[in-house]
């Protein structure tokens, strides 16, 4: 028996070794070889997905220590079963893009930008593989660095298009105050424990106020709100494959720091308050964002914003759980937020990539103009609806697991009649408004954008997209409904990972009826499609003929009289439109014979021009103010110095100790 | 043996009875009006008449036209199979968390109703839809305060338990904002009225315009089961099942959910539609009156 650990050790070992060579030799062969780039790749990130697998089910953390020194650190990786959930969705995600850009990102369409898509491709994996192993704040942070960096040169693959470089000149700015936050923060820990090592300190009270850091650092990258503002216009400019990378994994990394360091390190006794708050806040407000939208992919990167809310909400409670004492319900709010994590890779994949789909069919992310592609495009149509019936939560499908988790998590907060109640009961009453909200948006993207007639010219001619893409779609598809279906299977995985995080919940009994919820998910699901082909055999045998919809009377319909996003979501729009502040353009119909009128409504980046563009003014102006102490004179300059030792020699001669 | 007969005995309540609440209500009217009215019977006509009719499709409409009134009808099914049918009938199926899959298959019914609309392109099944859609957001809400009252006065998550006992002295205001809901989501006035002509002041109705034959007849039906899953949680909500004997539990259960459908018929004959304006503030009521009985429960529980 004893001589089995070294051996498990040693596999796992072996396959994140041969993960990391085969994405290595992918970036070697991205320029030239394709196909060799795509087999290299699949092979990477289906070693990582086994490595990580292997920690799942049970094989126990991977540890790896080596006397090699980088950056002056020694080497120190760890796979363990929370690192090990955000690398399994890492790889999946990275293989389905993969596939995908080799038909939607060739080589003919972007003969400039292909090669290097590939290869950032390859250097982001590798980064965020970097970060989820290192067990040092320096390594943390040179692959974090590292992952900022390829993120931005693969949302500016299309660089030549100038929204493309503004959005990724955004991303760069708000990730680097992200940077600088984390860099603080590892550099305090380090200063504090006397090593950049990482791992469990929660003995060291001392350390509880870092968490703020870390909070905003982390939240800036999983796009909490307010911090989201880098996130709409990236997501919606970044190709499509890059967008489903970064709203299914990236965003999710974010998440992954704030699980990480609130299970590792001491947290102050009122932070899971503030993440629930954050997490409800972000959870309302980006559905409601993500209704005024017009652009489909901007509208699917606020319903990250949203998702990411809701993973929070389940982080928060399990902190709050933590802090009070409650295990019971903790666990199940924490588990159905980590399970939230997948899920909403998983739909939200499927998404950007059936949105790069209409995109690459179609030649716009405008909804105003598409309409009708059901009929060019049914395989897209049919997983992109899946994907809207799982992202908004509906059973039979894995996003009601998650959010069902939640809600048990929360009402066991309200019956435990602890002081966690009073956030327990909004947030339930909220978390339950921000699913019907998610409804009625993707009621409305699919309405608008796959049924009724086509709006112009070019949603008419719309072609379906290729196998290659439609292949990492169904895959998506496929694990929406197996782990809807059978959410008991990845029960061993996301207790481990709760076990993991918080030491006293590991060997708890399953918490909930999942076997139950997994039998009645799978009679929806077989009923369902038994009555649907019961009704469709009816109406095969009544007869069916057709015949223009009914106008109400008035004889010459037009594509352009169906009704548009923006009037179904216009009452729901203005009851936010406190914070939404919608631009209205109104040129009314006036005169006898009227020439021209036209109406139009646009939801801006409220937070972004209201709130950090000021603040941004208000910086440049103290910049220019601060530019005036120099001016080339060498007396003052002397000054300067004069008072500058001065104040050193006041400081040490005070006692002051730095 | 049992089972399987017990089984078949809720089907029948469900898929039974559910039409004859519409009739219901119709009579009420047609009396308070002094008219004779149609016949309680009616829907069932309809129905097996609609069964029978051949369908017009929009040219604009994809299979799943026909596939959406099938899966909310199957959705509806499966919610009413969670709702227990007094203390000792209980619920088909019951286990810890089941009230927020209700609600959540209740949603899926109304997803698969409004893509269907969404299918033909009209501008009035759009602004159906979207009607639809927005009001749920506010009843939803209601829904998962009155859900929390119920759980907080019997300290559990399961439909089953939680519509038990007797309840607390916030039955009053829960039963207010349960039947504000129930209006809501049945589309009766005020906020809808099921009986007008004017597609442009329409909600339900107007989304299912072009909707014919069999896959219309399943709309009908569903609809009615909704119904009656909302009348039997209002009465078992504000009534102490638990307390009663099984045949009168059955009895009282009768009963209220034949009073829950006349105060329908009675609401509907003295009350006008409200203006569209209006209706997220009447709805914004509910919500409170929802959040106030959570409130008096948790006061009356500690």
């Amino acid at each position: 028996m004893w001589n089995e650990r070294p051996v498990r050790r040693v596999n796992t070992g072996w396959l994140v070794l041969v993960a990391v060579c085969c994405l290595l030799g992918g970036i070697a062969a991205a320029r030239a070889a394709t196909r060799a780039w795509l087999a290299l790749t699949l092979t990477g990130v289906a070693a990582g997905l086994a490595a990580a697998a292997r920690v799942l089910i049970g094989a126990g953390a991977w540890e790896w220590t080596s006397a090699m020194r980088v950056g002056g650190e020694t080497l120190h990786l760890r796979l363990d079963s929370i690192s090990a959930m955000f690398l399994a969705l890492l790889c999946v995600i990275a293989g389905a893009g993969a596939v995908y850009s080799s038909a939607y990102w060739t080589d003919a369409m972007h003969p400039r930008s292909a090669g290097a898509g590939r290869r950032w491709w390859n250097v982001l994996v590798l980064s965020i593989v970097v970060v989820l192993l290192a067990s040092n704040g320096v390594h943390f942070l040179l692959g974090w660095e590292a992952f900022t960096i390829s993120a931005y040169f693969l949302i500016t693959l299309d660089r030549d298009n100038p929204d493309v470089r503004r959005a990724g000149w955004l991303y760069l700015a708000v990730s680097h105050v992200a940077v600088l936050l984390l860099f603080t923060f590892f550099a305090l820990l380090a200063v504090r424990t006397g090593t950049w090592d990482l791992g469990p300190m929660q003995e060291r009270a001392e350390l509880a106020p870092l968490f703020w850091l870390m909070l905003v650092g982390f939240g800036i990258k999983a796009g909490v709100f307010p911090l989201h503002v880098w996130l709409p216009s990236a997501h919606a400019n970044a190709p499509s494959h890059v967008s489903a990378m970064l709203s299914g994994v990236a965003l999710k990394i974010g998440v992954y720091g704030l699980v990480r360091f609130a299970g590792w390190l001491p947290t102050p006794p009122e932070a899971g308050w503030v993440v629930a708050t954050l997490g409800v806040t972000s959870a309302v407000l980006g559905v409601a964002f993500a209704l005024g939208q017009h652009d489909i992919k901007r509208l699917l990167a606020y319903h990250s914003v949203e998702n990411v809310g809701i993973i929070l909400i389940g982080l928060g409670f399990g902190m709050v759980a933590t802090a009070q004492g409650y295990p019971a319900w903790g666990r199940l709010a924490l588990i159905g937020g980590l399970l939230h994590v997948w899920n909403h890779g998983l739909f939200k994949g499927l998404l950007f990539l059936g949105a790069g789909s209409v995109l690459h069919a179609t030649g716009t992310r405008e909804m105003s103009r598409l309409g009708g592609l059901w009929r060019r495009m049914p395989w897209t149509t049919a997983l992109f609806a899946l994907g809207a019936v799982a992202i908004c939560g509906l059973p039979p499908l894995n996003g009601f697991v998650s959010e069902w988790l939640v809600f048990l998590g929360l009402f066991g907060a309200v019956l435990s009649r602890g002081s966690s109640v009073w956030m327990a009961i909004p947030a339930a009453i909220l978390l339950a408004l921000t699913g019907a909200l998610a409804l009625a948006c993707f009621v409305k993207v699919c309405g608008v954008v796959f049924l009724g007639a086509p709006r112009s010219e070019t949603a008419a001619r719309a072609h379906e997209s290729g196998l290659a893409m439609r292949l990492p779609m169904l895959g998506l598809a496929g694990g929406c409904v197996a782990i809807g279906v059978a959410p008991l299977l990845v029960w061993p995985a996301l207790s481990r990972a709760v076990g993991t995080w918080h030491g006293g919940w590991m060997d708890a009994a399953e918490p909930a009826p999942l076997m139950m919820l997994g039998a009645v998910q799978t009679g929806v699901l077989v009923i369902g499609g038994a009555v649907a082909w019961m009704l469709w055999r009816r109406v095969r045998a009544v007869g069916c003929v057709t015949a223009p919809t009914w106008d109400c009377g008035y004889a010459l319909p037009t594509a352009r009289m169906q009704y548009t996003a923006g009037s179904f979501a216009g009452i729901v729009t203005e009851w936010f439109a406190f914070i939404l502040r919608p631009v209205l353009h109104m040129e009314r119909p006036e005169g006898l014979a009227p020439q021209s009128a036209s109406h139009w409504q646009h939801t801006p980046e409220t937070v972004l021009e209201r709130a950090v563009e000021p603040l941004g003014a208000l910086v440049l102006q103290g910049a220019v103010a601060a530019r005036r102490l120099q001016h080339g004179r060498v007396q003052a300059y002397l000054v300067y110095l004069l008072i500058g030792v001065a104040l050193l020699a006041a400081v040490v001669l005070s006692g002051v100790s730095p | 043996m049992m089972i399987v007969l017990s089984f078949v005995a809720r089907l029948a309540w469900w898929l039974l009875l559910a039409p004859l609440l519409p009739g219901i209500i119709n009579k009420v009217k047609a009396w308070v009006a002094g008219r004779r009215g149609p016949p309680v019977l009616q829907l069932y006509y309809d129905l097996a008449r609609l069964w029978r009719k051949q369908v017009v499709m929009s040219t604009l409409a994809s299979p799943a036209f026909i596939v959406g009134p099938a899966v909310a009808w199957a959705a509806v099914l499966g919610a009413t199979l969670l709702v227990p049918l007094g203390p000792a009938a209980g619920a088909t199926l019951s286990f810890r968390g089941d009230v927020v899959l209700m609600l959540y298959l209740l949603a899926l019914a109304r997803f698969a109703t409004t893509w269907a609309a969404m299918e033909t392109g009209s501008a009035f099944e759009g602004m159906g839809a979207a009607r639809e859609v927005t009001y749920a957001v506010l009843a939803e809400a209601a829904m998962i305060a009155a859900m929390l009252t119920l759980a907080v006065q019997t300290g559990s998550v399961s439909l089953a338990t939680m519509l038990a006992p007797s309840v607390g002295t916030s039955a009053v205001l829960l039963a207010a904002g349960l039947f504000t809901v129930l209006l809501v989501e049945n589309c009766r006035v005020p906020f809808d009225d099921p009986a007008t002509h004017l597609e442009l002041t329409m909600i339900h109705e107007v989304m299912v315009l072009d909707h014919s034959g069999p896959p219309f007849a399943a709309i009908l039906h569903g609809a009615s089961m909704k119904l009656l899953l909302f009348a039997v949680l209002v009465t078992q909500s504000v009534l102490p099942m638990g307390t009663y004997s099984r045949t009168m539990a059955s009895i009282v259960l009768l009963v209220g959910v034949l009073i829950v459908t006349v105060g329908v018929g009675i609401v509907e004959s003295f009350m006008a539609r409200f203006a569209f304006r209006r209706v997220p503030l009447l709805l914004t009521t509910s919500v409170l009156l929802c959040v106030f009985a959570l409130l008096v429960a948790w006061q009356g529980a500690a």
